[in-house]
């Protein structure tokens, strides 16, 4: 017995569909979309409720977020934000950056405040002093004056580096360590900061064991899609470092996604970040082919090439990183790769290969081409993630390949200065993420946050591709930039094809889904300049209306 | 730390080590059990992430935080004597290592990089992978020549040269047996090589070791220019000394290749009954190599002239006009 026909009725529909451009209304009956016109084409459905909530707003297909990481789910769930960067957290609130020490203490100060139990242990993430003004390190003598009793544990952006006050230093008894990561200060007490994972696990195990380990929490899940769906976004991907493999995790996945009130869908790869072999990816997806729900879908296995530009971690060609020459990291050997993606693609799977610099997308072209000659296969949808050095010679071979990519556009407003005066130098920072030539060669192309490496904001996604300025104003690349229609669609269609849903979601065409973002103006009339600024009033989800709570 | 590209033969080393009757407490943290490949004989019991062998050690994985790995190692009340970390091929083993030696309980001992005489020139000139397997040998405190018995004496040195001439100052260890390789590590005689005499299971090549014991203070400037230009043919030296800018105290030489420490102990002389005044430091290294006149020589100049105090007050006082 088919439910009753709603019509949503608004300014304009922008419908990202080939054929059909605008609307004004749109019908919709359990979750699918019946009808794209004017009213009066949808009353041919018999009676309908209408919804004229929207009617002064401008609907467009539910905004998708084709990369970003549960973590970011979780550290909202088992810690307090308090970095330089602004974050909208799970309620849709804006967390306004806090970008010196003093803002930071008076932050935590309220925080603490408000917490009851005087031994819970005040974990809080997301700090990079080298985003503050001025650049100064934080101590323990800073949060000392949060609390000198409370534990308190504070994990930087890069989760690479914490800084603790001295109750946690004293509960973990880090007088007793000597460890080149346990900085000190002149009388050879600790600093407080605590450099990589080794070194702060003393601390960890003490006062925030919640953060490691793989914990089954339903809040991480929500917080994951609550953040995404506060900007808009209808689809987030989960970029395969969870362990859905394992029974308790995946049930506990399915439990929270299949509540109706969960207000996002989640398109999660398989895991080929922790899990070692080819053979176990290719156990692991069979055995969670079948499984999801309308709100969890696993596609395409996640496998890592190197590391980070910003960490000088990537795989560079010549001549490597600015001024130095020096080169970053493989994740995995060259001559392993030469095995995986081929034994990756011969069983079948979507292989979306996480490749930051331009040797790593070189590296994982080279093992595709391996593979389409030994088992030429079409529509494998095979796509790069990051990309950011991308170039016309590597994206024409991509295409003749049939790889894809999502672009780290968020990387010329957060990082843009960075690789400017540190990583790259002047020509190569005006040339990453090329979007309009990746367009331009056919290449199919999203762009992406990584969250929570930079927040999940699909329209300041968008806003960086179409716009390319850094955090300073400077335009990087104005070549590079792309139309606003272009970068809407990077958000909608093109990341739907990615993610093998283009028959489902990604535009709004009879027959899909019914998931839309309603915003408070026209993204393609604007100023571009003015795109991340257009306020989310709701996200629609399978026709059911989600409301910015926030 | 034992680190080296993919192939070069860690895993090989790393198995005979685990087999063999050292007699101490291992962890050995590796990438994965699949290349593990232990006599099932030995293992006491396998649990998830851990193989126990009977012998005492213990292998783990390391999973996808090392830093709980080393941490919850560290922190067992029957904890291992000595950690041995498997770097992945593509790791910079001088990252990790000093990553590993963050963590509060760990000193770190050596950093040993494997070759693949076969392939190591072939790697280092690869586009992808040259600059790295090239750190990894630079990183390395001693490097091990793997496969040379498959290669060959004549193609065998040219390599040797080759990594001679791209890593100066390089320690060198050509296709250790079992035991060479767990002296090496371990810096100690193993209970097999003590059982079969010095030679122990390897005819190719053993260990030899060289003292110097002095009853005075050493001078500690020329000791420390002694060990800093100590012949590559030391791989390990140890040692207990006094100085003579602090004899009231003891100091410890630990060496391994290129990587060497002299430290001063931190507890007094009555803690543990030891109040002789006598240093001795014990030089280990392929017998073929390892020259004991050389040695003498070198270290002739860290035992300070003996020249009693009187005498040198007066020679001091004749000096002047």
């Amino acid at each position: 017995m088919p439910g009753p026909v709603t019509v949503f009725s608004a300014k304009k529909i922008i419908t990202m569909d080939a054929s059909v451009g605008e609307a004004t209304h749109v019908a919709v009956r359990d979750g699918i979309i019946l009808e794209v016109g004017d009213v009066d084409d949808c009353a041919a459905w018999g009676p309908y409720i209408l919804d004229d909530r929207f009617s002064d707003c401008v609907l467009i297909p539910g905004l998708i977020e084709s990369h970003a990481h549960l973590l970011d789910g979780m550290l909202w769930a088992k810690s307090e934000y308090v970095g330089p960067v602004d974050r909208h957290d799970p309620s849709g609130k804006l967390r306004e950056g806090l970008n010196n020490v003093p803002a930071l203490i008076g932050r935590m100060k309220e925080i603490e405040a408000r917490m009851a139990d005087p031994t819970k242990p005040l974990i809080a993430w997301g700090v990079d002093p080298s985003l503050n003004d001025p650049i100064t390190p934080i101590t323990r003598h800073d949060l000392d004056q949060v609390s000198k009793t409370r534990p308190i544990f504070v994990l930087h952006t890069s989760c690479h580096i914490a800084y603790v006050n001295t109750a946690t230093l004293a509960l973990a008894n880090y007088a007793a360590i000597k460890a080149p990561g346990v900085l000190r200060d002149a009388s050879g007490t600790p600093t407080g900061e605590l450099q990589e994972m080794a070194s702060m696990m003393a601390a960890i195990r003490a006062v925030a064991s919640d953060l490691i380990g793989g914990s089954t929490d339903a809040e991480q899940f929500y917080n994951f899609a609550k953040v995404a769906q506060a900007r808009g976004a209808t689809t987030i991907v989960d970029g395969g470092g969870s362990t859905y493999f394992e029974p308790a995790f995946l049930a506990a996945a399915l439990a929270v996604t299949s509540v109706p009130d969960f207000p996002a869908r989640i398109v999660a790869h398989h895991n080929g970040i922790t899990v070692p072999s080819a053979q176990d990816m290719i156990k692991f997806a069979a055995m969670l082919k079948g499984e999801g729900n309308d709100k969890l879908v696993f596609q395409g296995v996640k496998i890592l090439l190197d590391g980070s530009n910003q960490g000088f971690t990537g795989r560079l060609r010549p001549p490597g990183y600015l001024g130095t020459g020096v080169n970053g990291l493989w994740n995995r050997a060259p001559d392993e790769l030469r095995q995986l993606v081929p034994a990756l693609h011969d069983a079948g799977l979507q292989i979306v290969a996480h490749c930051n610099a331009d040797q790593a997308a070189e590296m994982f072209i080279e093992a595709v081409t391996l593979a389409q000659a030994r088992k030429p296969r079409f529509d494998h949808r095979h796509f790069i993630v990051h990309g950011q050095l991308l170039d016309e010679s590597l994206l024409r071979r991509m295409v003749s390949l049939g790889i894809h990519a999502t672009l780290f556009s968020n990387h010329l407003y957060y990082w843009g200065e960075f690789h400017r005066a540190h990583t790259f130098g002047a020509f190569r920072a005006a040339a990453m993420n090329p979007a309009a030539t990746a367009l331009r060669l056919g290449v199919v192309v999203a762009a992406h946050s990584d969250a929570p490496v930079s927040p999940v904001d699909p329209l300041l996604t968008l806003w960086c591709a179409a716009n390319r300025v850094t955090s300073a104003g400077r335009v990087l690349g104005p070549g590079e930039r792309v139309s606003a229609y272009d970068a809407l669609k990077m958000m909608t269609f093109n990341a739907a094809y990615l993610l093998h849903r283009d028959h489902e979601i990604g535009s709004i065409r009879v027959g899909k889904r019914a998931d839309f973002a309603v915003l408070a103006h026209d993204p393609l009339a604007v100023d571009p300049m003015t795109i991340k600024d257009i306020p989310v009033q709701a996200t629609i989800l399978g026709g059911r209306v989600f409301p910015i709570v926030g | 730390m034992i680190g080296g590209y993919l192939g070069a033969g860690k895993t090989t080393l790393l198995n005979r080590l685990l087999a063999e009757p050292h007699g101490m407490k291992l962890a050995v943290l590796v990438n994965d059990f699949g290349s593990v490949n232990v006599d099932a004989a030995l293992i006491a019991n396998r649990n998830g992430e851990t193989i126990s062998l009977t012998n005492g050690c213990v292998c783990c994985t390391i999973g996808d935080n090392l830093g709980l790995a080393l941490h919850d190692l560290a922190e067992r009340p029957d904890g291992p004597e000595h950690i041995i970390i498997e770097a992945s091929g593509v790791a910079d083993p001088g990252k990790i290592a000093h990553y590993a030696a963050s963590h509060p309980r760990l000193v770190l001992d050596s950093i040993v990089v494997v070759a693949d005489a076969e392939t190591v020139r072939v790697r280092a000139a690869d586009k992808y992978v040259g600059d790295l397997v090239r750190l990894q040998l630079a990183t390395a405190d001693v490097i091990v020549l793997s496969k040379t018995d498959l290669v060959g004496a004549d193609a065998c040195r040219p390599v040797q040269c080759w990594i001679e001439s791209e890593v100066p100052d390089a320690r060198l260890l050509a296709t250790p047996g079992a035991n060479l390789f767990a002296e090496l590590l371990l810096g100690q005689r193993t209970a097999l090589a003590r059982r079969m005499g010095a030679g122990g299971d390897d005819h190719r090549q053993t260990f030899a070791a060289w003292t110097f014991s002095r009853e005075r203070p050493l001078d500690g400037a020329a000791l420390r220019a002694t060990i800093a230009s100590l012949p590559p043919a030391v791989l390990r030296a140890k040692g207990i000394v006094r100085l003579a800018e602090e004899p009231g105290r003891r100091f410890v030489l630990q060496l391994v290749g290129r990587r060497w420490s002299l430290e001063r102990m931190d507890i007094d002389d009555s803690y543990d009954g030891l109040p002789s005044a006598r240093s001795t430091i014990v030089c280990i290294g392929p017998a073929a190599q390892l020259d004991p006149a050389r040695l003498e020589a070198l270290f002739a100049r860290v035992a300070p002239a003996i020249v009693p105090a009187a005498i040198a007050a007066l020679l001091q006082r004749e000096d002047r006009p």
